[in-house]
């Protein structure tokens, strides 16, 4: 099977790809989340939900390292490599640089790498072809879809061959129909990856579709921050996981976790 | 409001133009203008015809757009560094503020004594009196710019490798800004021009000049040969200027 990495397995045992240790997060002088910690093994889908505005998104970006968490520690032990990055990102927003055509995008990362500039071609096509948009590569950004420019966001973060991938509420802004198949071809960018993927999202249900483990953060109130509440694993075949019998009940499972949370009453 | 189609509209706006220039020849064959102070339309052509003919055209053109190229290009660079590294770099924004604010309301004719002093009057003295024009207009427009540029564009860099503050200024802050920095590269073309004929009316060789010379003789006439000289090449730089834009903006929708 064709994968975007040709990096062996370090070694057997898994060794965890991302690993955060009581890490809190605040804003000028309050805490808004407590106490997360998460190891996330190779290849692993980790789901993360919760309320609006219980910090999902800002806990994404602690983990990546994009903003300093104010108490606890994140490593992402593998670092870069002469040819890959330890991690990338897709945005809510594709954020598509409008000045640059679709390959010139998905080579944004690769800039700066020990690459030559045929390699970096080559290297952008490739999960350009993926995502069905090879076609597209000479294209502006501004004339492409919204699901077509969130796939070339997701080809932009793949094209690093990242170990971790952060992705931050990426289907939340499309169309249900359009979010819908973005789903299932994530599902099988999976296959096609070694990867793993840090998820963040507001749909429960996308969450349970998607990951082998859910992360579910809730619980803050005006006086106390947010922190976890649980680790849910999916324990459910990935093929037609929305007709599987525990499907339901494992979304109705993080609903009550997520329900008994104040932040939902939050404005 | 309805509009009006393309050849339509061209059309009345050419009839509106040769009314007002067969009115303008009328009024003055009729007597209703004096025709010591107001050149009749007619003559334009021959006088026209006869300052290229002399070569002075030619000299004086040359001469007004070498002071206007150095001194809009001069201008240009100066305003666009200052004006981006202002927006991108606090610690420099906040140290040059209260300077800029000082010397931005003094118009760049107000600095003509000074040209003279330290330049005397030659086509430095033009330069340099051009550039202050063109370098206001064109910090202003790249401070704005850079400063409207979608910080998530920022993070989208730093988040693909590109933290070093070169690669961001390259890759994200110059073309994401671009569309306002060409506008202000566009107005800076058009101030220059406008400030080159005053810079040389003080004497220094070129179209200013020549057209001092004229009006001191009352030859009405030449000076309109060089207002519409100055009107035509500044339609022309603009034209260009606005392909050139075109094709550096061409991945706007």
């Amino acid at each position: 099977m064709a994968t975007l990495s040709d990096t062996p397995p370090q070694d057997d045992a898994p060794t965890a790809v991302l690993r955060a240790k009581g890490v809190s997060l605040g804003f000028s002088g309050t805490t808004i989340l407590q106490g997360v910690d998460l190891d996330v093994q190779p290849r692993e889908f980790v789901a993360v939900v919760g309320a609006s505005g219980v910090g999902k998104s800002t806990l994404l970006r602690a983990l990546a390292g994009l903003i300093s968490p104010r108490k606890g520690k994140v490593e992402i032990p593998a670092g870069n490599s002469p040819d890959t990055r330890a991690w990338s990102m897709v945005f809510q927003a594709p954020r598509l640089f409008p000045w640059r055509r679709v390959r010139a995008n998905v080579e944004l990362g690769l800039e700066g790498l020990s690459l030559s500039k045929a390699q970096r071609r080559e290297r952008a096509l490739e999960p350009l072809a993926l995502v069905g948009l090879d076609e597209y590569a000479e294209r502006w950004p501004h004339t492409l879809s919204g699901g077509q420019q969130q796939r070339v966001g997701i080809a932009r973060a793949l094209a690093v061959r990242p170990r971790v991938l952060f992705m931050d509420e990426p289907f939340s802004a499309l169309d249900a129909i359009t979010r819908r198949r973005l789903q299932n071809e994530l599902v099988d960018l999976r296959r096609r990856s070694d990867a793993a993927i840090v998820f963040v999202t507001h749909d429960i249900e996308e969450a349970v579709l998607l990951a082998d483990r859910v992360l579910v953060l809730g619980g803050g109130t005006d006086d106390a921050p947010a922190g976890m509440r649980d680790v849910i694993e999916v324990a459910l075949p990935q093929e037609e996981r929305r007709e599987q019998a525990g499907f339901t009940e494992c979304v109705q499972r993080i609903e009550g976790l997520i329900g008994t949370s104040a932040a939902d009453d939050a404005p | 409001m309805s509009r009006l189609s393309r050849p339509r509209r061209l059309s009345i706006s050419a009839l509106g133009l040769a009314g007002f220039i067969a009115l303008w020849e009328a009024s003055l064959r009729a007597g209703l203008l004096p025709g010591n102070l107001v050149p009749l339309p007619s003559t334009i052509p021959g006088v026209f015809w006869a300052e290229i003919a002399d070569g002075i055209w030619f000299e004086v053109v040359r001469s007004s757009l070498s002071h206007y190229a150095v001194g809009v290009a001069i201008g240009s660079l100066l305003g666009i560094t200052v004006g981006v590294g202002a927006a991108l770099v606090p610690t420099f924004n906040a140290l040059h503020a209260w300077l800029a604010r000082l010397l931005r309301p003094i118009p760049p004719l107000a600095w003509i004594p000074f040209a003279i002093i330290w330049f005397g009057v030659n086509p430095t003295a033009a330069a340099f009196i051009i550039s202050i024009g063109v370098f206001w207009i064109n910090y202003f427009t790249s401070y704005s710019a850079v400063r409207a540029v979608d910080p998530g564009y920022d993070e989208v860099a730093i988040a693909f490798g590109q933290q070093r503050f070169v690669d961001r200024l390259a890759k994200v802050s110059l073309p994401a800004a671009a569309p306002g920095i060409l506008g202000g590269l566009r107005a800076g073309l058009g101030q220059g021009w406008m400030t080159v004929v005053a810079a040389e009316l003080f004497g220094i060789p070129g179209i200013g000049q020549r057209m001092m010379e004229a009006s001191g003789l009352l030859a009405t006439d030449i000076v309109v040969v060089y207002m519409l000289t100055i009107a035509g090449l500044y339609a022309l730089f603009d034209a260009l200027f606005m392909v050139v834009q075109r094709r550096m903006l061409r991945w706007q929708p």
